[in-house]
């Protein structure tokens, strides 16, 4: 066991799992030499040569689709995107050709592409996006989102192993701010929720750098036992989780960074209309991100991403409804 | 401004002020509170509009309003009187015109608080709501919950022509209810119940011996006790004669394809007896009913039986047995027609026939099989014919 | 290569000395034989899906391939059984070549349980992964980025084999042609690109696509691009063959533009108004079928027979097929995603006697 940051935890897994399976190799643009925009693949290009680590062209569509290539032959690649916002010039393969495939010809595609996404640093509309929804809304396509350090280094790994395409989401503000006790060695993370905070009347569902707003948000709130839902995973989505949180909290706030409309915070408070009514004791409130292109300047940027303080006001509002 | 009070009572009055030497009177633009609406001393109680200035005239009082006597738009006099506030009133009361209110917009209830309410049997109306606007929140009716569980647990039946007791009423005082009565609440409600049975049904019991020689076989490997065992024995015997596994809704009687197994699990000597329900335990093995009865018992002397656990029995079995007793004539659970006991399991001597014919005396583990029944769904013969199968099963059992 | 660098307008079919000149040295009679009956079948199975169709049997869309037949049994039969193929819609006789069942492509037309994705994906939307091919989607040229990253994965593993791919000069517009070309150039991959230049993308004709001959891009990109007959199976054989050498040398990517003519039009709901009559006439003047049935008929073989073959082999399958039953609905949903092991792509057939010394 260690205590490392959430980036290192990710490092750690790959290098880990390219280490316990050689038919693992990562490609993206200047992860070799450079070693990655964040610095995830650092020292990797000396330990693994280049045949493993590979310093790609400027072509977000070449990664992912050699990526599926080379999947499906059997190797397991590990697709960087420099920017979570760059899959975008990608979408094609990795909707069309690699969701697709298995479910038409019966061919799996085990690769990994990792997404470091979000924002809250002043990186503007490129460098800041949640896509997450956009994946969870093509078939065939699985979306893990880690809060923790433990979590991100075990569902990477997980994700490496899992037969189908999987989207990773690295969230780039919790690189450095988040730090956990790590175990050593590779371990998987299962695709599921986990409770971050058990409690009874309320709970905040999260994912991402938004399960650590939550919980500093609802830590005293007059006494209130606030329970925080760290959802991990969001393809697949861990209904029962859900559900069993709603039934015993029966209060929800359901938090997403990403942008509001069809968000996954948006399904989620679909399932629970559905499926959590009978335990619900008031309305499901959503906080996100307005639908705008995440802004430049500190105080437009601070302005529109949920803040700890508007978690807090919502959810006074709903423990006193 | 000024305010004046009046030693006789709890009213506080709220006049006109003054807003400036030269003011001689005011006029009301808004009432920022209704009759019986409640006011914190220095809120704002009403605005009022003057020569000099607009103003907003805070209550000299914590209370409810009880009177407003000029309108809005009147213009009068410096001290005049312009409403009243009581003083000795409570914050939780309802507001004078809730009722009519109420016809408008009928108080709502959220899914969770209507379920909770339902499987408890509360009412609703009578719950104070703490949540916004008053309305009643999850823990208003879990509260309520709580201070109703000492009196009417949903009752065991609600189909006898005897209609139960009135529910009393939701305050938890059962010493005051019944002067000098040292029974514990279910120790009455228990009573109360089988009362009405046997005012109900018409009891009789039938009696059967069985060898359990088969049975202590195989059971200390399989580390069951007796019970278990015979309520499989019983299941299977259920499901040659159906018309045991039969409950009365009102006058007609109603046959189940579920066997839903009633098991009497005796809480202390204060505290009597519970019944707790194996839902389709036709499907459940003589070990799984082992686990269930197990655990179920356990649950109920702490207490953590939910209603739908001691709801839709179809038969039940009791074991006083397990105390010595060797006959016992049980009272039916109603609305069931029948109840089997299990008495003691004890050695003695009987006499056994071997293939040739020959009679001999030889020890064996019997016990007695009481059942009582009801001749208004089935008779004697009937009945006596189900027991012989239950030990016919027990006689015959291998560990199935 | 060609030296002009001529605006692109619709070719006019290449004059070949004779139409018996051997155009490889390394196909044997019996090769020879091979190819044309491989050509045979396809055309034989397409005609026939486009009968079903007609008569309504097959939903949705059908293309087919109709006097192409040559770049796609050409190009296939060069291949190896541990080399991998991404096949196009005009391609037919490469899963024909690989070793796909005749009756499974006529239920896979018909969307029936037994066509080779089971319904999953329609018309010439399959690729059986057991014999090594990669089923296409609809978006051209997604394939060749698949193809350049099996290429790929055998160089990083030091494997001698190679992948290849078929393209139309309409998808050479998009950016993944692009992006395929320069990766596979920078790289030096062992890929062979088949460009089917058939001189129309739906209605629209090479002069409205590009303004260089696509052969001409390959030396931006590193590597060769060679022109040839696209109607002489021999020819795209020999093409292919030498392609994959070079591949397997280390020596990289080959765009093959293979020139012919989409004879048909771009779907049966196209009646392809837009092709100037004398162009049809003049390339079905070249079928490649006719072709190779002159080149074989010199070496004695009995054409009429062998086409009596194939079209007892496609009645059968026609029989078959029609027998398949539908997918079950409530199925509709399975397998989106893989569950245990994933099952790499398997080896073809290589019935090219090459592979057999």
């Amino acid at each position: 066991m260690s205590e490392v940051t959430y980036l290192q935890a990710i490092s750690d897994g790959l290098r880990e799992e390219m280490r316990a399976d050689e038919r693992v190799l990562c490609l993206g643009e200047d992860i070799g030499e450079f070693g990655g925009a964040f610095k995830v693949t650092d020292g990797f290009l000396e330990e693994f040569g280049e045949r493993r680590v590979m310093d790609t062209p400027l072509a977000e569509s070449g990664i992912v689709g050699t990526a599926i290539g080379a999947a499906v032959v059997g190797m397991r690649p590990v697709c960087e995107m420099q920017f979570a916002d760059f899959i975008a010039c990608g979408f094609d393969q990795l909707v069309n050709v690699a969701g697709k495939m298995h479910y038409r010809q019966g061919l799996a595609v085990p690769m990994t592409v990792r997404l470091p996404s979000g924002g809250g640093f002043s990186g503007g509309p490129f460098h800041s996006q949640n896509p997450e929804a956009w994946f969870m809304h093509a078939p065939g396509i699985k979306v893990v989102a880690p809060a923790t350090a433990e979590d991100a280094k075990g569902l990477l790994i997980a994700a490496i192993r899992d037969p189908n395409p999987v989207c990773f989401l690295d969230h780039k503000h919790l690189y450095r701010r988040v730090k956990g006790e790590v175990a050593d060695g590779t371990y998987e993370t299962p695709m599921t929720a986990r409770v971050a905070r058990p409690g009874e009347d309320l709970v905040v569902i999260a994912y991402g750098a938004m399960v650590h707003t939550a919980l500093e948000a609802t830590e005293d709130l007059g006494g209130a036992r606030v329970e925080v839902l760290d959802l991990r995973s969001l393809v697949p989505l861990d209904e029962a989780a859900i559900l069993d949180s709603v039934r015993r909290c029966s209060k929800v706030v359901v938090l997403d960074e990403a942008n509001r409309t069809c968000a996954a915070g948006a399904e989620v408070a679909s399932l629970i209309a559905e499926h959590g009514f009978e335990d619900l004791d008031g309305p499901v409130v959503r906080l996100s991100t307005p639908d705008v292109p995440i802004p430049f300047s500190p105080p437009l940027e601070q302005a529109i991403l949920p803040s700890v303080d508007r978690v807090k006001e919502a959810c006074n509002e709903l423990l006193a409804y | 401004m000024s305010s004046s009070h009046t030693e006789a009572s709890s009213l506080v009055d709220v006049t006109m002020p003054q807003m400036g030497v030269s003011v001689a009177e005011g006029t009301v633009v808004e009432w920022r509170k209704r009759v019986g609406d409640w006011v914190q001393a220095d809120e704002t109680i009403c605005e009022i509009s003057t020569d000099k200035i607009d103003s907003e005239v805070p209550a000299p009082a914590s209370g409810r309003v009880t009177e407003i006597l000029v309108e809005v738009g009147a213009t009068v006099p410096v001290e005049t009187l312009l409403a009243r506030i009581d003083t000795g009133a409570a914050p939780g009361e309802p507001h004078a015109d809730e009722h009519v209110e109420a016809e408008a917009r009928p108080r709502r209830y959220s899914p969770v608080v209507q379920r909770i309410a339902a499987e408890h049997g509360i009412d609703l109306d009578a719950v104070p709501g703490t949540g916004r606007g008053g309305r009643v929140r999850k823990q208003d009716v879990l509260a309520a919950v709580e201070a109703h569980a000492g009196n009417g647990e949903a009752p065991m039946h609600t189909e006898s022509p005897y209609r139960p007791e009135p529910e009393p009423a939701p305050v938890p005082e059962p010493a005051a209810a019944t002067e000098g009565d040292s029974r514990s609440r279910m120790r009455r409600a228990i009573g109360e119940h089988m009362l009405r049975s046997l005012r109900t049904a018409a009891h009789c019991t039938t009696i059967v011996e069985a060898d359990f020689s088969a049975v202590e076989a195989g059971r200390s490997a399989l580390g069951l006790t007796y019970l278990p065992i015979v309520a499989r024995c019983v299941i299977d015997a259920l499901r040659e004669f159906p018309a045991l596994n039969a409950t009365f809704e009102g006058d007609r009687l109603v046959r189940h394809d579920d066997v839903n197994l009633g098991v009497a699990v005796s809480l202390g000597d204060e505290d009597g007896l519970v019944v707790p329900v194996i839902a389709e335990a036709q499907l459940v093995s003589a070990e799984g009913l082992g686990r269930r009865i197990a655990d179920l018992a356990r649950r109920a002397r702490a207490g953590e039986l939910t209603n739908d656990e001691v709801a839709g029995g179809t038969f039940t079995i009791t074991n006083p047995g397990a105390f010595g007793a060797i006959a016992a004539t049980p009272i039916i659970n109603q609305p069931q027609v029948a109840i089997l006991d299990l008495e003691a399991v004890v050695k003695r001597p009987v006499v056994v026939t071997d293939e040739r014919g020959a009679d001999a005396v030889a020890i064996r583990p019997m016990a007695n099989l009481c059942m009582s029944w009801d001749h208004r769904a089935l008779d004697g013969a009937l009945a006596a014919r189900f027991l012989s199968a239950v030990r016919r099963n027990v006689e015959s059992w291998t560990g199935g | 290569m060609a030296t002009s660098i001529a605006r692109p307008a619709a070719t006019t079919p290449r004059a070949v000395a004779s139409d018996r000149t051997v155009a490889s040295d390394h196909l044997n009679r019996d090769d020879r034989v091979a190819l044309l009956r491989f050509m045979l079948l396809m055309r034989g199975l397409e005609e026939r899906a486009g009968s079903l169709y007609r008569q309504g049997k097959v939903p949705g869309s059908f293309y087919d391939g109709f006097g192409q037949e040559a770049v796609s049994t050409g190009a296939a039969f060069a291949m190896a059984a541990e080399d991998r193929l991404c096949v196009l819609h005009r391609d037919l006789a490469a899963h024909l070549v690989r070793g796909v069942a005749p009756a499974r492509v006529l239920g896979q037309y018909m969307g029936r349980a037994g066509g080779v994705t089971g319904g999953r994906d329609g018309n010439v939307h399959f690729g059986d992964r057991t014999i090594g091919c990669v089923g296409m989607v609809s978006m051209l040229p997604d394939m060749m980025l698949v193809a350049t990253g099996m290429a790929m994965a055998f160089r990083l593993r030091g494997e001698r084999r190679c992948a290849l791919t078929w393209m139309g000069d309409g998808s050479s517009s998009r950016g993944d042609w692009h992006e395929a070309m320069n990766w596979a150039g920078v790289q030096r991959l062992p890929v062979v690109f088949v460009l089917e230049n058939n001189q129309y993308a739906y209605s629209t004709p090479l002069e409205k696509q590009f303004a260089v001959r696509l052969v001409h891009r390959a030396k931006s990109y590193g590597f060769p691009g060679v022109i040839v007959d696209g109607n002489d199976v021999e020819a795209v054989f020999e093409a292919t063959r030498a392609a994959r050498e070079r591949a397997l040398r280390g020596d990289g990517p080959t765009l093959i533009e293979a020139e012919t003519m989409r004879m048909h039009g771009h779907a049966a709901h196209d009646d392809m108004r837009y092709v100037p009559a004398e162009l049809l006439e003049r390339w079905r003047a070249r079928d490649p079928i006719d072709l190779q049935s002159a080149r074989v008929a010199e070496l004695g073989v009995d054409v009429e027979e062998l086409r009596a073959a194939v079209a007892d082999e496609v009645d059968r399958a026609t029989e078959a097929a029609l027998a398949m039953p539908m997918p079950e609905p409530d199925t509709a949903t399975d397998g989106v995603f893989c569950e245990g092991e994933p099952e790499p792509l398997g080896d073809g057939a290589q019935p090219w006697s090459g592979f057999h010394v």
